[in-house]
């Protein structure tokens, strides 16, 4: 049997969700992370920090959102979190349009490709140089590796011409 | 110039605590920090600091006692260092320390870049 079918037999849900990522939701969600009555203490502070990165790129930028009050965008997608024996797993999927999730594909790439002395060049690079105010620092992709030590994983799905979805998935070490 | 106070609510964990205090030229941001539109929260923070150093020319301590920011937030936190820098470069008195969990080695790694983005010197101290 294909060893990543065997992988997600072997995993257990610890948390789903589809809807409007609201920062209040986020924040309980984050909350009941931290709170995981197990032994992985570091992995869960990593978890947490990976787990509110990714979940406020899905607030941020999902293209399918809610509006709040006809002034606050407030995106739509999914999450999943995973508990394997040996690591977890956490997933989010949104919309984007095609053209960025071949940009999206892309840095995944570059992320991919570099080792953990280069993202942090990267890291400091693209922090100093992001034009800041709404556009944040632009470094939650190379963080998220940068903390989990493991390789992003992405898939897009088109939907149309204009549409996609996007899922990316860290996988983050108990040990 | 008027002091910035919030005090931390359960109900709303992702602001810090913030503590702007003119007459002792201290600066104080405490617990967590990834709030929705960071550079709104942020950017009265930013222009209490510039009008402090342009105008009262005092010295500055800045005590920095976040155990999670997110990486919005450190982008906000990077400019308030420039701002730093540039003062001190043009002779201002300041004072960067930084307090951290032991337990989180992840946060060492983030003052060392801050002090090579920036170039602001920054103290590590334990919790």
């Amino acid at each position: 049997m294909n060893t990543n079918i065997v992988s997600l037999m072997n995993s257990k849900t610890l948390l789903s969700y589809r809807g409007p990522f609201y920062i209040e939701l986020i924040s309980v969600f984050g909350m009941n992370i931290r709170n995981f009555n197990d032994a992985y203490f570091n992995s869960r502070k990593k978890l947490f920090k990976i787990f509110i990165e990714l979940s406020q790129n899905v607030s941020n930028y999902s293209e399918n959102f809610h509006m709040v009050n006809n002034v606050q965008r407030i995106g739509v997608g999914e999450l999943y979190l995973k508990e394997r024996e040996e690591s977890y797993c956490f997933t989010t999927t949104n919309q984007v349009k095609n053209v960025d999730a071949n940009i999206l594909s892309e840095r995944c790439e570059l992320v991919n490709a570099s080792d953990q002395i280069k993202l942090r060049e990267i890291k400091r690079e693209q922090r100093i140089n992001s034009p800041g105010e709404k556009f944040g620092a632009r470094i939650g992709l190379i963080q998220a590796v940068m903390l989990s030590g493991n390789k992003l994983e992405y898939k897009v799905e088109e939907i149309d011409d204009k549409y996609s979805y996007f899922s990316l998935t860290v996988t983050i070490d108990k040990y | 110039m008027e002091n910035i106070t919030l005090q931390s609510s359960p109900a709303t964990p992702y602001f810090p605590e913030v503590n702007f205090n003119v007459d002792q030229g201290i600066c104080e941001l405490k617990g967590e920090s990834y709030m929705e539109e960071t550079y709104k929260f942020y950017l009265p923070l930013i222009n209490w600091i510039k009008d402090y150093t342009k105008n009262l020319k005092r010295r500055l301590e800045v005590n920095v006692k976040l155990i999670y920011l997110n990486t919005s937030s450190t982008k906000c936190v990077l400019d308030i260092l420039e701002i730093l820098k540039d003062y001190e470069d043009q002779g201002g008195e300041v004072k960067v320390n930084w307090y951290y969990d032991k337990s989180d080695p992840d946060m060492v790694d983030e003052v060392e870049d801050f002090e090579a983005e920036s170039g602001m010197k920054i103290e590590l101290r334990e919790f």
